[in-house]
């Protein structure tokens, strides 16, 4: 039966974050956290082969102490165990320190057959978390995944890429990193949410994954993001005559460059 | 007691909206237009335990609660209030059985309630003044064999579409309402038809008929607590109807205000969006705080009902509040986006037409007072 583990990252709801006009800093005082988009998916993907073919499914995460509050919305998508890191020093974490300790707890709480990841968080994006896990762990990796199959230990995928797509076969353990379109992520019933409660979940605390000062260090430093706003140039062509105002629209397109 | 959602509870909300934005959404202009009852999204309901809410495990229920119920039901009437008027129904009818059934009438409804094998109706009101009052009123007559159930109910949501009838009938002409007994009646009931549909003003998709009962015989054992319990079961199961119609009123002044609010960010007048006039603001304000504190009186009755304490008069002032200002808040936004707003192709105007029908239909508007009033007096 294979023993499955699933990354995820609790982040903010990005539809829950304001721009604020005067500065275009980010207001995000009222914004939510959820699990990240793609990260579902990983969650999903997980949750299937398990249903359908036996085993179990771990979670992970790594994150500031709120990701406490990801526990039950984790396992009333599937997952039998739920693991989780926090770390009042996560916000600042880069994709290196991130990695680091999701190996660190992988060591700690492993071995797994596979160890499944969205192909990035929804809120930074750096879609480096699972390259950098199986260097690491110094397990294959298999990113892009859209499509995939477990039987015994051999793992089939098709990684999409850019124009192309890609077969591989892999002997576990690996880590894989799945595409959104790999599953339509479950709407959990009642009873599973509910039943969410009755399942185990373990804090893992980072002083005891063995980590030096130095693997929880950030190399990259983010600052202060701020929002993008897309200025109008609110030009109107309203004369009388329609067709000149198109022809007047199509040549100031043009002077801008759209072909 | 917290009004305050627990975690489960905000998951089970968060369930709603997604299962609104993945299955609602697509479907519910069409639905709107054509009036044609959603057979698949019911079936979607009962796959995600939305019809077994608040039934017991031991028949199949979810036994998440009553706060739960108002959550799913304000999630689901942001997006399409016809929906959840057909999951408030089958509610109100597993409601009543299980609050007021035998071991065995449990053990044989609830079940195929809860899979949604059996879509539940609650058949109460009739075209005189009260139950079991004036021509046509549906009476119930004592035979050795059982009841015969001879009349008619009006206005049944769910009508056609049901297969579990809990109805109301009148046990004793000369005692009129204070005679109703409940009887639960299987929708292929011999004698039993289902009127022509309403062409309703809104909700359109949760049908509703008149139900015509020809000397329908049903067992003695089809009959909800006692002969004369009918009046308690219908004060009580009206009083949840309040509340769950509270719940579709306030999703759907909440999906009302959030629209209007995008809009007025984006509607142009005199070189500004309007959302930076006062007026616009005033409005948009009102009509939130409105949603918020009726929500937070529904939750609370909603709480008392998990609590196992009476919530019936706590229950009439949610249906008051909302039966008074429940439809100005779809004025009120429709106002806000004007022209554009009064067309059909925006959703104000179904919404307009869904909340009228959710401030006054499963609970007579003249209620509440004479509960709140009646509890003030005692």
């Amino acid at each position: 039966m294979p023993k499955l583990l699933v990354c995820y990252k609790w982040v903010l709801n990005e539809q829950d974050i304001k721009i604020r006009p005067e500065d275009l800093s980010l207001d995000s005082s009222r914004a939510k956290g959820k699990i990240s988009d793609f990260d579902r998916n990983a969650i999903e993907e997980a949750s299937l082969i398990v249903e359908q073919q036996g085993g179990t499914v771990d979670a992970l995460s790594y994150g500031t102490p709120a990701v406490k509050l990801s526990v039950k919305d984790a396992l009333s998508r599937g997952p039998n165990r739920l693991l989780w890191v926090g770390d009042p020093g996560a916000d600042d974490a880069d994709a290196l320190v991130i990695a680091n300790v999701l190996a660190a707890a992988i060591r700690k709480a492993g071995p797994y057959d596979l160890i499944l990841c969205g192909e990035g968080s929804s809120d930074m994006f750096y879609q480096q978390t699972p390259a950098r896990l199986a260097a690491l762990l110094g397990l294959p990796c298999v990113t892009f995944v859209s499509k995939m199959t477990l039987d015994g230990a051999v793992l089939k995928a098709t990684r999409k890429l850019g124009e192309c797509t890609e077969e591989v076969s892999v002997t576990g353990p690996a880590v894989v990193s799945v595409l959104s379109e790999i599953n339509k992520p479950r709407i959990p019933s009642l009873k599973q949410v509910l039943g969410a409660a009755k399942k185990p979940s373990e804090e893992l605390p980072i002083a005891s994954l063995g980590l030096t000062p130095d693997e929880l260090q950030p190399k990259a430093v983010r600052k202060s993001p701020k929002g993008f706003l897309m200025n109008r140039k609110n030009v109107v062509f309203k004369e009388s005559d329609a067709a000149a105002n198109v022809a007047k629209l199509v040549a100031a397109l043009a002077a801008e460059g759209l072909r | 007691m917290s009004i305050l959602l627990t975690e489960e509870q905000q998951l089970i909300g968060q369930s709603a909206r997604d299962f609104a934005k993945e299955y609602l959404e697509p479907m519910v202009v069409e639905m709107d237009h054509t009036g044609q009852y959603p057979a698949a999204v019911v079936k979607q309901l009962a796959a995600q335990d939305f019809l077994g809410l608040f039934l017991a495990g031991e028949y199949g229920g979810a036994e998440a609660g009553y706060v739960s119920l108002v959550e799913v039901v304000e999630n689901l009437s942001r997006v399409a209030p016809a929906v959840a008027s057909i999951m408030v129904n089958h509610a109100l009818a597993a409601y009543a059985i299980q609050r007021w059934g035998s071991p065995e009438q449990k053990k044989n409804c609830l079940p195929k309630l809860a899979s949604g094998e059996v879509l539940g109706a609650f058949a109460v009101f009739e075209h005189g003044p009260t139950p079991g009052v004036g021509a046509g009123a549906l009476m119930a007559t004592k035979l050795p064999e059982g009841w015969a159930l001879k009349g008619t109910k009006a206005f049944v949501r769910n009508a056609g579409a049901a297969g579990a009838y809990v109805v109301l009938a009148c046990t004793d002409p000369a005692a009129g309402a204070k005679s109703l007994a409940a009887f639960i009646v299987n929708a292929k009931a011999s004698g039993l038809t289902v009127g022509a549909p309403y062409e309703t003003m809104g909700l359109k998709g949760c049908p509703m008929a008149d139900l015509a009962f020809d000397n329908v015989m049903v067992a003695d054992t089809a009959i909800l607590g006692g002969s004369t319990d009918g009046s308690a079961i219908m004060t009580e199961t009206l009083a949840l109807a309040s509340l769950a119609e509270a719940a579709q009123t306030v999703g759907i002044g909440q999906a009302a205000v959030e629209h209007a609010a995008a809009y007025s960010k984006t509607r142009i007048q005199f070189g500004r969006p309007i959302a930076s006039l006062q007026a616009i603001q005033t409005l948009l304000a009102e009509v939130a705080a409105d949603c918020h504190l009726a929500r937070l009186g529904l939750r609370y009755a909603a709480q008392l009902m998990d609590d196992g304490q009476p919530f019936l008069v706590e229950a009439a002032m949610v249906k008051q509040a909302l039966a008074r200002y429940g439809a100005k808040m779809l004025i009120d936004t429709v106002q806000v986006e004007g022209g554009f707003g009064y067309s059909e192709f925006m959703p104000l105007p179904r919404l307009f037409r869904d909340i009228t029908g959710t401030t006054l239909l499963e609970a007579p508007a003249d209620y509440p007072e004479k509960t709140i009033a009646a509890a003030l007096l005692a």
